[in-house]
């Protein structure tokens, strides 16, 4: 490996902007760290370069640990998106600028000069000052000089941003060439999946300061395990879908997914289904569609973008209500689709038109939070329930909606008994108050599984714990957890607690099992989790550690309603005032519940 | 005229060109140009007579000596100052440098008497510099450091935008390169600030030719040993010579161009990287 990073965190004041990231770079690798801006990754960057330090976590370079090398004695070479070219040097000083600092003699820099403008195919241009030179030809300057002294690795910040669409396209491919001529392990920074696209050998986007998936290029557009990246890289429609025993249904419609093996299919439960604008079909009667026919929908914008054709339809209502995405506004449920010359030819199509929609591939998102419901006993707090300002804000982040609902029956749920209207659909929303416990325990029974608990506003997590009760528990709440970690700024601490007066030799099990655990978040949901093991009762250990960190959020895995009651008590009684989201995952056959 | 008339934003070329050479003409050409006529009634020899006087010599000496040497000072602890001002964040930062302008707007003549109380024998300063042998009131180390004072906020304010400009990407380049931190400071860091650093040196030294007010209190005005050129002006001037003192105010402007002509050549030369377009 030549770049090694294990669970480096960097903060701002309190705040990650780089969050328990873990990667491995490959020996020669062309690897691109892709995120929006403000993600981390510019940050991330520079901690390799050595010019930020980390709080956590630890940086090496071919099996050398340098974090806490200084960036001068790291041997990296690092191109800025300004160039930082030193404009009162000549092009010449400027590549020879790292072998002067060396006191390399001055034949020796020539010729290693020389040999650097072939590389980058500027040679001839060492008298030039940098200010005499077109950006392109800067930005290959700079590169040279990055690469003088033989760095182990090149970083490579966004170094394409100042520059237009013709000489960006030029300089990719110079830097691709360099890259392979030179086999140098490389990073490079961008917000522009083209360039990553174009570039990579493996990318690895970033949001919110953590690393959310890494993949080749085509995997990760064709595969992507998360909701951001299937909408950051390229178009997406998002379809809320159900999981059933048989198969994944959207609407009433079955739908074939070929890549289902990931997803938790013991349970009926949602699902996001990813549709790229090219997987939709459109056809002017269902029955001509060569795929399966999902909705029927009115065409309402047509673009012409030369090779493609992209099209924007509204679906009609019933469709239109399992569209989560792009918009995120469920009241526009507009779809897009794309389209190739051939096929604009076969059904040409204006504003106005009808058609019907087929999908030829759909990808199912392996994220257990869809949606969210906000519900209450009443209209005005179901009303004020989904607005609040966390929920919004969550909701927003994960491209998914929030509903409201009014369940008569959570005013008495005690009661109350089965209602088969409630139908478990993605993640149910109570408000915090005196009796939540009743509730939560009641939606519970009607087959809700995950429950989100949330006292008023304002609401800030900068910590969730994670604490499980049951073995059964463990996986569904870890893949709550990652996919919940995915959307918000906040450290992950799994809390393990044992009874008190445990044995020392089931000591050594506790803390496996909790170093299992963390393996395990990593490997299966890529999530990052600091651990903690503790001794005492569950309930009170998780109290003290709720009132004690600072803006605290749980996350809470059980097997069985009853265990709310008989173990946690204490966490609902009262109103809670730390938001709390329960993941029920039934022990199968429900012997237990 | 149209042919170096430039197309521009802002309308109004030929009114504003002829109102700034009418400005330009009205407050510095003509007085400057009756100066040199009054300097022309005086017949040659006794010109030279008045302006190679032992004692106008001497005065020219310390002059241009003591502002040379105060502004050459204020270019190496105002780069420290502007640095530290630029660079750091501490309480009391905004305080510091509001400090800066004090000299700009304090009548010179009260910096005359601060400092000559100050250094004086028996003042807070000068008594522990007395025993070690070195006075400074009233000899030309007080007409140093009275120029010092007068002349250190035009080398920080000129110097603060171009450190503020200095990208700091620069330096993590340079440090990535493996340069050490005096390496990227005289490599990277000077250079880049050189045309701001002259133009400040240049700002001071010619206010501390003019400065009269500040240092007539702290030098003693000893002749051939303490005695300023303006001062000397003064002094023909209330002996109503006025040609002499004419003569004496032409070598100064001449002297005073041709150095500020060098700095600003310096300068020119310092920026020739610089070219328009360049980022």
């Amino acid at each position: 490996m030549s770049i090694t990073l294990d669970q480096v965190t960097k903060r701002y004041q309190g705040v990650p902007v780089v969050n328990d990231v873990s990667l491995d770079v490959r020996e020669g690798e062309f690897f691109v760290l892709l995120g929006p801006s403000g993600s981390g990754k510019s940050t991330l960057l520079r901690a390799i370069a050595g010019l930020t330090g980390v709080d956590h976590g630890r940086i090496s370079l071919h099996g050398r640990d340098v974090t806490n090398v200084s960036a001068r004695q790291r041997g990296v070479g690092l191109v800025f998106q300004n160039y930082a070219l030193f404009r009162h040097m000549t092009v010449a000083e400027n590549i020879e600028f790292a072998l002067r600092v060396r006191r390399m003699r001055a034949r020796e820099r020539r010729e290693r000069r020389k040999e650097l403008l072939r590389l980058v195919a500027l040679e001839g241009l060492d008298d030039r000052l940098p200010t005499q030179l077109s950006g392109g030809q800067q930005q290959r300057i700079a590169v040279a000089r990055a690469l003088a002294h033989k760095p182990e690795v090149l970083l490579l910040d966004e170094p394409f941003g100042a520059l237009d669409a013709k000489i960006r396209e030029e300089l990719r491919r110079t830097i691709r060439q360099v890259q392979r001529e030179l086999r140098i392990s490389t990073v490079l920074v961008t917000h522009d999946q083209q360039e990553a696209f174009a570039l990579a050998d493996r990318i690895g986007v970033m949001n919110l300061g953590r690393l959310l998936e890494t993949a080749p290029p085509d995997e990760l557009y064709a595969r992507p395990t998360t909701r951001f990246v299937a909408t950051f890289l390229g178009a997406a429609n998002l379809l809320l879908a159900r999981q059933t025993p048989d198969g994944i249904r959207l609407g009433a419609a079955p739908v074939d997914v070929p890549g289902a093996e990931r997803i938790d299919n013991r349970r009926e439960h949602e699902v996001v289904a990813v549709l790229r604008p090219e997987e939709a079909e459109l056809a002017p009667t269902p029955e001509a569609l060569a795929s399966s026919y999902i909705a029927r929908g009115t065409v309402d914008e047509v673009v012409f973008t030369g090779a493609l054709e992209r099209i924007r339809i509204r679906l009609d209502d019933r469709a239109a209500a399992q569209l989560i995405g792009p918009e995120n506004n469920p009241d526009v449920g507009m779809l897009e689709a794309s389209r190739t010359q051939r096929e604009q030819r076969m059904f040409p199509l204006a504003p106005g038109g009808r058609v019907a929609i087929g999908m030829r591939r759909i990808h199912v998102l392996p994220t257990p939070l869809s949606s969210f419901t906000a519900l209450a006993a009443e209209a005005s707090q179901a009303g004020d329930l989904g607005r609040h300002p966390f929920l919004v804000n969550l909701a927003a982040r994960m491209r998914t909606r929030v509903s409201v609902r009014v369940e008569p029956a959570l005013a008495a749920p005690a009661g109350a008994g089965r209602v088969s209207r409630v139908e478990p659909a993605g993640v149910a929303v109570l408000a915090s108050a005196p009796g939540v416990l009743e509730q939560l325990e009641w939606l519970l029974r009607q087959g809700v599984t995950e429950v989100l608990i949330l006292p008023p506003p304002p609401l800030n997590p900068q910590r969730v714990l994670i604490h499980w009760l049951d073995r059964f528990a463990r996986g569904g709440t870890m893949a709550v957890a990652a996919s919940l970690l995915r959307h918000i700024a906040a450290e992950a601490v799994y809390l393990g607690i044992m009874p008190a007066g445990t044995p020392d030799s089931e000591r050594s099990l506790g803390i496996r099992e909790l170093l299992d655990a963390r393996s395990e978040a990593q490997a299966m949901h890529s999530l990052e989790m600091r651990t903690e093991l503790r001794t005492g009762d569950s309930a009170a250990e998780l109290a003290a550690q709720l009132k004690e960190s600072p803006e605290p959020m749980l996350i809470l895995g059980i097997a069985a309603v009853g265990q709310l009651r008989e173990r946690f008590a204490a966490i609902f009684a009262g109103a809670p005032t730390r938001p709390i989201l329960v993941v029920y995952r039934p022990v199968p056959g429900g012997s237990r519940a | 005229m149209s042919s170096f008339r430039q197309p521009s934003v802002l309308p109004g070329f030929g009114l504003t060109f002829g109102f700034a050479m009418f400005y330009l003409s009205a407050i510095v050409l003509i007085p400057l140009a009756a100066l040199v006529l009054k300097a022309g009634t005086l017949p040659w020899s006794e010109f030279w007579h008045v302006v190679t006087d032992p004692r106008s010599v001497a005065s020219y000496r310390l002059s241009f000596g003591a502002s040379l040497l105060a502004a050459s000072v204020n270019a190496v602890f105002g780069f420290i100052i502007a640095w530290t001002l630029v660079r750091y964040e501490f309480p009391g930062r905004k305080i510091i440098d509001a400090l800066i302008d004090m000299p700009f707007a304090l009548p010179t003549a009260v910096s005359g008497i601060a400092l000559t109380a100050v250094f004086a024998q028996n003042g807070w300063i000068g008594r522990y510099l007395e025993p070690l042998g070195i006075k400074v009131a009233y000899t030309w180390i007080g007409v140093t450091v009275a120029l010092t004072l007068i002349g250190l906020p035009f080398v920080v304010r000129s110097l603060q935008p171009a450190l503020q400009e200095v990208q700091s990407d620069l330096e993590d380049a340079a440090e990535t390169l493996g340069a050490g931190r005096f390496y990227i400071f005289r490599r990277i860091v000077l250079p880049t600030v050189m045309p701001a650093l002259l133009t400040g040196f240049a700002l001071a030294f010619a206010r501390a030719v003019g400065e009269y007010g500040s240092v007539i209190f702290i030098a003693g005005n000893l002749p051939m040993k303490t005695e300023i050129t303006p001062l000397l002006i003064v002094i023909r001037l209330e002996e109503f010579d006025y040609r002499a003192a004419a003569a004496l105010g032409f070598v100064t402007l001449v002297i005073s161009f041709l150095l500020l002509l060098s700095i600003n050549l310096l300068q020119a030369w310092g920026r020739r990287w610089m070219v328009a377009g360049g980022r």
